[in-house]
Order: structure tokens, then sequence, then C-alpha cells
């Protein structure tokens, strides 16, 4: 587990982290999210030990995160960088003795994984012959290559078509699996849909919220349902008498329609139910949760409220 | 200091990767050793007729030279005293190409000086020299001895000619060995231009690359900075292994192949010459090869004591140049930054050839003693002294001043460090000295 104790870190007069604290548990996909600017990667910095912090400390599974910590953790950045004149092996190779491996050792593995993402055609081209989105993957590589027990990865699907988006993220799903931690930075808030169980929002240099996504979720719900139907529109208008408005509704196919509905008290899944079964064959009855998207600029501005 | 050696082994690899790199290992002592080559052929250019005028007031020559004297030379005598300047600038002597002075102590010192208005060949100054040096020696025979001239010949000094340009009497500019130290001083200037501007450009294709901060992930900002520099250096003394080794075999296969039958006699100082010598003198001798630069080449500078002085200087000078080339990569916004921030060690190394320039012209100034000392010269100067010939004192203060540049690199480098540290993730930034000023106090 990492736990971030009272981070502040100045540049030159301008507040980049201001006194964050939380903590990263073991074994889980991890996100800190937050617009561009707010400090994501000063702390991602901080926990790679590229920058000091002018205050506060890091602790890595109970003690002062150090070297060797460091070293055992994996990391992406966001600006993407590799040696364009040096050949795909050489360069993983060269990155994975940094990390601590032998040179044997990180030859067998880059090779392992170049199979794995079966590119080892590329193993002796030079990065500069490669498209970008095949630089990308050699990156990817060369940050999970010494098989850290921690991945850090700052903005990782930039850059990456579809295909690859997908390939990142079951890599990624793998890493947690097996029982590492992945710690994700983006601002790309769906992606943190899909991938994150827990997050970090960190906004102007301040944390300012950290829970597990679905709670995120589930506490700036709407009251929205999604619900799919057979049978007369007039007569699902009527069904939801005056506890729900409609927020949108189209025909999905031959006499099936969908429609968003919003509750206009407390109304639960139940009174939904009740009150549409009697009128028309429901084929689904959904809560609709807000995406982090939303959830992230809702809280944004609740924050910006409340500091005004 | 693990990861300082990986880095440093990539950062040899890149260069040795590169064709120019490895063209170069070659191609820079082949062009050295045609220069060589040059100068051993230039030493055979020159004067080849001479008219000599000599100045024998006591008439002690009585008018005479040998007997069968060298036909490109043609001896005229005048029983007076000439000045230098009067020899130099009067009408009247402007048909002579040389004046040798022939003064009442030359049986007794055995020096004469040979003042000339053009180099002559080679081969004539020996020609001069030995046929000066038979008068002199029959001079001393009848004036002194009742020997026989074989005789005195085993028993008697060589006489020693000094050759001399009238316009410069004084032969302060006769200081080849010196300029031998010069011109290594300068090839380790030029070494050091091209692998310090590697250190910069280095540093800023990291940070253009973005790769910096993958590094930085893995090894610290002092462990990339000094394998960065040390895998440089790797380059650059193996360029320079390369040049040493090829410049010697050269030197070798000249010695015994090219100029083989010059050099078989070719340090003459003190060689006696028969009779028979004399009627053959210009003909068939090897002795008539001699050559002035394939002494200096061959016998006068001491390799094995230059070469591991030189590799010492050149390592202090590389030590303490480097951090400035850390520094200008590192606080640079972009590539063009580095580039025109390498200016002032560009002056530094102006400052650097004008000193050993003043080295070799005048060894003793206190503006030498200076330069000797300070660090971004020391190597310079320290490659004219020890080339032209040091005392064990002397050389102290050399090791000293050696010690001075280590020092000082080493409170440069941790300045550099720390600048390094802050500026290898900036890039795109418009550099200023207060940016620079915060770098160094994070």
């Amino acid at each position: 587990m990492i736990e971030i104790h009272d981070i502040t870190k100045v540049f030159q007069e301008k507040i980049a982290l201001e006194k964050v604290t939380f903590d990263i548990p073991k074994g889980m996909v991890f996100g800190i999210i937050g617009p561009n600017g707010a400090g994501k990667t000063t702390l991602i910095r901080i926990l790679n030990q590229i920058l000091i912090p002018n205050d506060g400390f890091v602790k890595y599974n109970g003690t002062l995160l150090n070297e060797a910590h460091v070293r055992s953790f994996g990391y992406l950045p966001e600006e993407r960088g590799l040696y364009r004149e040096m050949r795909v092996m050489d360069q993983l190779v060269f990155l994975g003795e940094l990390r601590g491996l032998s040179r044997k050792e990180a030859g067998d593995k880059a090779m392992k994984w170049l199979q794995k993402f079966e590119v080892q055609d590329w193993a002796k081209k030079r990065i500069d012959s490669l498209s970008k989105g095949m630089a990308q993957k050699i990156q990817f590589i060369s940050s999970v290559l010494h098989d850290p027990e921690v991945i850090i990865l700052d903005e990782p699907l930039s850059g990456f078509d579809p295909l690859n988006i997908n390939l990142i993220l079951n890599e990624i799903e793998a890493f947690k699996n097996a029982g590492k931690s992945v710690i994700f930075s983006t601002h790309n808030m769906d992606s943190v849909d899909s991938i994150c169980d827990e997050v970090a929002l960190i906004h102007a240099g301040k944390l300012i919220a950290k829970d597990r996504v679905a709670n995120l979720r589930s506490q700036h719900k709407n009251g929205d349902f999604k619900i799919r139907f057979r049978g007369n529109v007039i007569a699902f208008a009527n069904a939801l008498w005056t506890s729900f408005e409609i927020i949108e509704s189209k025909e999905i196919g031959d006499d099936l329609r969908e429609a968003v509905i919003r509750r206009r008290g407390n109304e639960t899944f139940n009174d939904v139910y009740n009150q549409l079964s009697s009128a028309l064959e429901l084929t689904l009855i959904e809560e609709k949760l807000p995406g982090m998207q939303d959830v992230f600029v809702k809280v944004i501005q609740e924050h910006n409220q409340h500091e005004e | 200091m693990k990861n300082s050696l990986i880095i440093a082994r990539r950062e040899f690899m890149e260069r040795w990767n590169n064709r120019s790199f490895r063209f170069m290992l070659f191609l820079g002592p082949l062009l050295l050793l045609a220069v060589i080559y040059l100068l051993i052929i230039s030493g055979n250019q020159g004067k080849s007729n001479l008219n000599v005028l000599i100045v024998d007031p006591t008439g002690l020559f009585e008018e005479k030279i040998v007997s069968h004297p060298s036909e490109s030379i043609t001896y005229y005598f005048y029983q007076d005293y000439v000045e230098l300047e009067a020899f130099r600038d009067e009408k009247k002597f402007r048909t002579y190409d040389a004046m040798i002075e022939i003064n009442e102590k030359v049986l007794i010192n055995k020096k004469v000086f040979l003042f000339y208005r053009e180099t002559p060949n080679v081969q004539l100054k020996m020609k001069l020299k030995f046929e000066v040096e038979r008068r002199v020696e029959e001079v001393m025979i009848e004036q002194f001895t009742n020997l026989g001239i074989e005789d005195f010949r085993k028993i008697k000094q060589p006489l020693n000619v000094d050759f001399r340009d009238v316009n410069d009497p004084l032969n302060q500019s006769e200081n080849e060995i010196a300029w031998v130290g010069y011109s290594l001083g300068y090839l380790m200037i030029f070494f050091l231009g091209i692998f310090g501007t590697n250190i910069t450009r280095s540093i800023n294709r990291e940070k253009a690359n973005r790769v910096s901060e993958v590094i930085l992930a893995s090894a610290k900002a002092h462990e990339l900075m000094f394998g960065k520099i040390l895998g440089i250096l790797w380059a650059s003394l193996l360029q320079l292994f390369f040049w040493i080794f090829i410049i010697a075999l050269g030197l070798w296969v000249f010695e015994y192949f090219i100029f083989s039958e010059t050099l078989g006699l070719g340090h003459l100082e003190g060689v006696q010459v028969s009779d028979q010598g004399l009627s053959q003198f210009g003909q068939s001798n090897p002795m008539m090869n001699y050559n002035t630069q394939m002494d200096l080449f061959f016998h006068r500078i001491n390799y094995a004591f230059l070469i591991p002085n030189f590799m010492l200087f050149f390592l202090g000078t590389y030590w303490v140049y480097s951090s400035f080339f850390t520094v200008i990569g590192a606080m640079s916004g972009d590539e063009s930054d580095g580039q025109q921030f390498v200016i002032p060690i560009w002056i530094l190394f102006g400052v650097s050839i004008f000193a050993g320039y003043n080295a070799v012209q005048y060894p003793d100034a206190a503006l030498t003693q200076f330069f000797t000392f300070f660090p971004w010269t020391a190597g310079m100067v320290a490659m004219v002294k020890i080339t032209a010939g040091v005392t064990v004192v002397s050389y102290l203060f050399l090791l000293l001043s050696w010690l001075i540049m280590v020092l000082v690199g080493a409170v440069l480098l941790y300045f550099a460090g720390r600048i390094f540290k802050n500026g290898i993730l900036s890039f795109g930034h418009k550099l200023t000295f207060k940016l620079l000023l915060k770098w160094l106090k994070i």
C-alpha cells in the first residue's frame, strides 16, 4: 500500500500540490484524476522520486519510500520518450538494466513481451522507423518489463488506436488480477469509468474527493432510470403519474421503446417497477448512474462554489 | 554508480554505432600523418644555391675554404667587422644570401653563427657546416698542433654552427618542439570542442525526445549526468587511442620504409667525415638527407613521457570543461539555445589557444604562469611546457595545476548537477539568468 502524507510541492512560488493526503490500496486500479494543471503529474513524479516534495512524505508498505521501492515500480510518463536512433531491443534492454535487470534477463523479458504483443519482428528496428502507436507499445513494454509491483501510468491511453487501447486495458486488468497495484492518471473520464476501482480527484493542487468509483457515481446520481418497454407511449406517460418526468424517449425497434425518466421525489427502483409493470410490458429497468465525467464536473463545480 | 555505467555504455554505443564516428577513427590520424609527411618533405625544400659572405676581420681563414668546395655554395671573404643590421639592410650586401661570422674566439669556443636571409635547404646547411668545420680544423692544426689531420680528428670537438634568420638573430622563433606541444594542445582543444558539444547535444536531444523522464524514473539526475559525461569521454578516448596508434604506426612506416635512408644517419651532430666523405658529399652520402623535421619527430620528442601526460591533461581539461557543456545542455530551452550558449566556451577555447601561443613565445612570462594555473588553459600550457622539456620542479608545478583543474572541475560539476537536476525536465522555456539562479538555489 502507498500512503501519501501531507505532500506539498512548490515551484518558484507556485503551489503545485498542497497538503495532499490519501492512501492507494494494494491490488487495485487507482485513478488520479483531475483537470489539466491540477498537479497529477507532479504527484506522480513525486511517487517516482523524480521530484522531491517541499513537505510531506510517501510510505510504501509501511516504510518511507526509497530508491529500492521506486526501482520496483513501473512508470509510463505522459510525455512519451525513447531514444529515436536506438533499436527496439537495445532500448528495452537498456531501460530494463536501469530497472535492475541483468542484460540477459532484460533481453529475455523484452522478447517475451514483444512476442506477447506480436511485434517480435520489430526487435531490430530503430525507434524512428516506427509509427507513433508502435512506439507507444514499446514504451508500454519498457515500463512493465521488470515485472513491477506498482505500475504508474500517466495518461496511458493517449495516442493509441481503439485496438491498442483494448490491448493496454487488458494488460491493466491482468496486472490487477495478478495482485499488482496500477496507478492511473488521466483527465479522460471514460477510461476511468471502465478500469478504475478507486479514484482521487485533484483540483488546483488539492485533493477534493477520494472514493471508490461506484460510490462516487452513486453519491452523485440524479435519480434517473433507463426503461425499455413494449406498449403505448401514452399509457407509459400516464403510468408515471406525477412521480417521474420523462427526460428522453425513443423507438428502438418494432413496438420497442427506450426512455430515461427522472424521479421528482425519493422514489425508488421498486416504485418505478410498481408504477409501470401493470401498464406496460417491461424489458429493462436500470438505475442510471452518472458517468465519471459528470461526477468530475459536478465535484469541481461544488468545490469551486464552496471556495467562493 | 551502476546506473552511471549503464548510461555511459549507451552513450558510448550511440557514438560507436554512428558511421561518421568510426570513419573519423581512421580519417583524422591519416590526415595528420599526411601533414607530418608534408612537413618532412618540406624540410628538403628551400634555397639550393648560396652566396655566402665569410666575415673574417682577423683574417683567420686567410680567404680560403676547403679544397673542393661545393658547387652550390660560393664563398666571399670580407676582412672587416660587419654589423648584422648593415648586412641585413645595406645595398652592398644584398647579393649575399648568408653571412658567417668568424671571430677570433672560434678556435676556442667552436661556435660559428650563420645568418641567412631565406632558409637554405637542409642539404646546403649540412654542406656549409661541413666545409666551415673543415677549414676551422685546418687553421687549428696549423696554429696549435703538430698533429696530422687524422690524429687531430680523433681528439677534436665538433664545430657548432648556429643557423639564424637574419630577421630573427636571437632565434626566438626557433622552438619547433614547443610548437609541437602547442599542436598537441590544439588537438586537445579540438577533441574537447567536438566531444564537449556532444554532451550538450545529447542532453538537448534527450529533452527534445522527452526520454529524460523515463531515465529519471530509474536513475538519479547526477547518475544520468555522470553517465553521459563518462560515456562521451570513453568515445573520445577511443578516438584518441586510435589516433595515437595509427600515428605511431605511420611514423614507424615513415622511419623504416619511406624515409629509411634519411633516418639511418639522421642525427649528425658531431659525426666525423673523412676526406673521402668530403669528396662524396652531395652525391650519395645518406648524411646529406638530414632533415630537421625528421629529427624533431623521431629524436627530439620524448613520446614515452609526452603521451601519458597528454592523456592526463586531456582528462583534467575534459573534466573541467564538461561541467560547462552539461550546464548549457540542461538550461537550454531548445536546441538553438544550446548552440548559442556554447559561444562562451568557444571564447575560453580561444583564450586557451592564445595561452599556448604565449607559452611558446614567452615561456617564463607572468601571463604564462597565470595561464599555467588557470584551469581552462592549464592543459594547453602544460602540453607546450612538457613537450619543450621540463625540470622536475616545473613538472611538479604542472601536476599542481592539474590538481587545481580537477578540484575546480569537481566544484563546477557540483553546481552543474544542481542545474542539471532542475533543468533536465524543462523544455521550451525561455532561458533567463533569473531562472538559472533559481535552479541553482532549489
